[in-house]
């Protein structure tokens, strides 16, 4: 049986991901904007796990690369790192809560940031690190929503 | 949709094999400009979706018009004026000034000096990463917005324009890391480097000697060298200084003028020798 296309869903999803994105805002909110593109990818791969896995993951990077004005590879590496953990862990997520699925996103995005620090010191620009306990904590909450966004794409598409 | 990124081989290898080509990707892009045209071609794309992002910002510029009551308007109006007058004064005497000034130089046989004049335009999207300090205006190539032009808002100097296409442009913030402009101190004229630290709110000056004269409080306005900046444009106002023991230089922490993360309407500055407005409108 052939599966249904989500190309539409996926699109839209990433489609108001980026305008979330685009969003200007100032002072501090700029280092607490949750990455939504990383939080829809995270989210399609633990839904459709069959279909979207780490080339997914690696070309929502290229995306956010383009997006974010950061050096090609940037994200495509966070993103694949994270959303091969994702991948890894999807079969057992399905059976968490929505509680324990957002302290993951946390941790996710703590390890984006490390990550991102990692690589910003090849260029040598330091990051600072004061911001990420509330960025994730943003995130975390953000999840919630996100997650019952891309659950009721998945719902109408499957 | 087909199942391309389904899994077909094991999800370690292929986590090893997508870093490995990220590496190559950020070699790529740091040693070559092949891949520049991407950039090029993502901002032509993303640019319509600028418009649906300020969709909250034009519903507050409009509240603001529509449903501010009258009383508060002319409030505004009458301190618009005033403030206008105020201006205006100190105009003309910075006008008596710029002449005395030009006289001078004549005297001293030096060089004259560099008159600015400026076309306004709004940011219409501002970079979401907080590590590159990027905005988007609403002029481009058609305005004859040019690569390496100096961007101010009313405060002070806030970057120079990095990218052009035909309607619009994208600049780079004086705060962004990669970012470096030649300053001086009003105070005394001491000169130094103020560059970018990912941090809205601070600048740093580089290798600083300890018996420099540069105090806190001092004010910083761009010194021209390099002939990229125009002169004497406020930078920022220096609001520590430190050194670490052993440390050859001190650590000089600047706090930008320009409102780098608020402005919202902008001016591009066109630098012309005889002070002569370039372009019709300006």
């Amino acid at each position: 049986m052939n599966p249904v296309s989500l190309t539409g869903p996926v699109a839209l999803s990433l489609i108001i991901a980026v305008i979330l994105q685009l969003v200007p805002v100032s002072g501090d909110w700029i280092l607490w904007r949750p990455n939504f593109l990383m939080l829809m990818m995270i989210a399609w791969i633990l839904y459709q796990p069959n279909r979207f896995g780490i080339g997914f993951a690696a070309l929502v990077g290229l995306l956010a690369d383009t997006l974010f004005r950061t050096a090609l590879g940037h994200y495509v590496l966070v993103f694949a790192l994270c959303g091969g953990i994702a991948y890894l862990l999807s079969r057992w997520l399905t059976y968490f809560s929505n509680f324990h699925r957002a302290v993951l996103i946390f941790m996710l995005v703590v390890f984006s940031e490390l990550i991102q620090a990692f690589l910003f010191s090849i260029w040598d620009v330091t990051m600072g690190f004061q911001h990420v306990p509330i960025l994730g904590f943003i995130s975390a909450v953000v999840w919630l929503f996100v997650d019952k966004l891309v659950a009721s794409l998945n719902f109408i598409y499957r | 949709m087909k199942n391309v990124f389904a899994k077909s081989s094991s999800p370690l290898r292929k986590i090893f094999l997508v870093s490995l080509f990220a590496f190559g990707l950020m070699a790529l892009q740091n040693n070559t400009s092949w891949l520049s045209p991407i950039y090029h071609v993502a901002d032509n794309v993303v640019r319509p979706l600028y418009w649906i992002t300020n969709i909250p910002a034009r519903v507050q510029e409009w509240g603001e018009i529509n449903v501010t009551s009258r009383t508060v308007i002319e409030q505004e109006n009458v301190r618009l004026k005033q403030e206008s007058l105020i201006h205006l004064g100190q105009l003309q005497r910075m006008s008596e000034l710029a002449a005395e000034n030009l006289r001078l130089r004549q005297l001293l046989n030096a060089t004259e000096l560099l008159m600015d004049s400026v076309l306004v335009t709004e940011v219409i999207g501002v970079s979401p990463s907080p590590q590159s300090h990027t905005v988007t205006v609403d002029r481009g190539s058609d305005d004859g917005v040019y690569v390496g032009q100096p961007i101010l808002d009313a405060e002070g100097l806030m970057g120079q324009i990095i990218s052009v296409y035909g309607g619009h442009s994208v600049a780079l913030l004086i705060t962004d890391s990669t970012h470096a402009l030649p300053v001086q101190v009003l105070r005394n004229g001491v000169r130094s480097i103020a560059e970018g630290t990912s941090d809205y709110n601070r600048m740093t000056l580089r290798f600083v000697s300890p018996t420099s004269d540069i105090v806190e409080g001092d004010q910083l306005v761009s010194s021209g060298l390099g002939r990229r900046f125009p002169s004497g444009y406020p930078v920022g106002t220096v609001v520590s200084i430190s050194q670490k023991p052993g440390d050859t230089f001190v650590d000089v922490e600047v706090d930008p003028s320009a409102q780098l993360d608020r402005s919202r309407h902008l001016l591009l500055v066109f630098t012309s020798k005889d002070g002569s407005i370039d372009r019709n409108g300006r």
